[in-house]
């Protein structure tokens, strides 16, 4: 089992407009949940052809939209949008109904 | 100081779940289900991400410099300019400071205050990059540190441990081991791994496989 998408590539396409939560440049993941989101992303695009130019779009509405809880943190705010952007481009391909989750 | 540092898994694992990592789990559930996901392809993306991207950058960045002599002179000089010609790079790398090992010079590279890492070359840390002991220890004892991770140095070599902030970051460009006149410049790429360009480790012509 392999990815052929570098972290590089996923990197540069989010790094302009919504970049990955970084601490000192180090990736931030507080918890478990948010790295495996970013891999559940990533095998997402890879099986559904969805580009991550058109991720990127869904996500940048998905963090506009995001209303922190109070005393929630960046890194949290940040993948818990990015769940969202998941789901909203598999309902929106009708590959997922919607309130599924 | 950043909230990674607070990073402890044990404690995240031993505290209920939140509704969004719940939520997570559901999503990755229904979607596994429908197979478009599935736990293990997910694992093989975070372990390659922790270990494979990054570091192949910075292989290819030594390599570079061990066949091409006016490449070394210009990533002496700009770490983050040489690193650039090569397509790698990032805000966050743009301080990059290339430290060469030599005869009799060892270089090492630790974050005391916290992680600070070069990510654009190396990707994500390894955990005991992290890790205190690392931090606290490869400044006050490098030599039994490096013991540990496998490296014997000989006494008369000098060891110059780096010391990374949010400002520099630091890169060891290892000497070129012996035994590869010759080689292409992607098959001493294979010989640099991670660990070598954090000193921790001095890359080996046996390492390579055919």
């Amino acid at each position: 089992m392999s990815t052929a998408t570098a972290f590089a590539d996923v990197d540069a396409a989010l790094r302009a407009v919504a970049p990955l939560p970084r601490a000192n440049g180090e990736l931030v993941f507080e918890e478990v949940w948010q790295g495996r989101a970013l891999g559940l992303g990533v095998v997402v695009l890879e099986r559904t052809g969805v580009t991550w130019s058109e991720f990127r779009d869904y996500l940048v509405t998905a963090i506009a939209a995001h209303v922190p809880a109070p005393g929630e943190s960046a890194a949290t705010a940040y993948y818990t949008a990015w769940l969202n952007t998941v789901e909203a481009l598999l309902v929106a391909r009708g590959l997922v109904p919607a309130k599924a989750v | 100081m950043s909230d990674a540092q607070d990073h402890n898994e044990d404690l995240h694992h031993q505290r209920p779940a939140s509704p969004i990592e719940l939520r997570a789990r559901a999503l990755e559930a229904v979607l596994a289900e429908k197979g478009l996901v599935s736990t293990d392809a997910i694992d093989a993306v975070i372990e390659l991400y922790e270990n494979d991207v990054g570091p192949q950058n910075g292989a290819k960045v030594v390599a570079r410099a061990w066949v091409d002599s006016a490449y070394r002179e210009r990533l002496l000089a700009n770490g983050a300019a040489a690193i650039a010609e090569l397509g790698y790079g990032g805000e966050e790398g743009n301080t990059m400071v290339v430290v060469p090992n030599g005869p009799g010079v060892h270089n090492a590279v630790v974050c005391t205050l916290c992680s600070c890492y070069p990510w654009p070359v190396l990707g994500l840390p390894p955990s005991w990059y992290k890790s205190a002991p690392y931090r606290a220890r490869m400044v006050a004892e490098p030599r039994a540190v490096l013991r540990e991770f496998g490296l014997e140095l000989p006494p008369e070599t000098t060891i110059r441990v780096w010391d990374s902030t949010a400002e520099v970051r630091y890169l060891v460009l290892p000497e070129r081991p012996s035994g590869t006149d010759g080689w292409a410049e992607e098959a001493l790429a294979a010989l640099v791994t991670r660990d070598a360009m954090i000193g921790v480790a001095v890359p080996r012509a046996e390492r390579a496989s055919a």
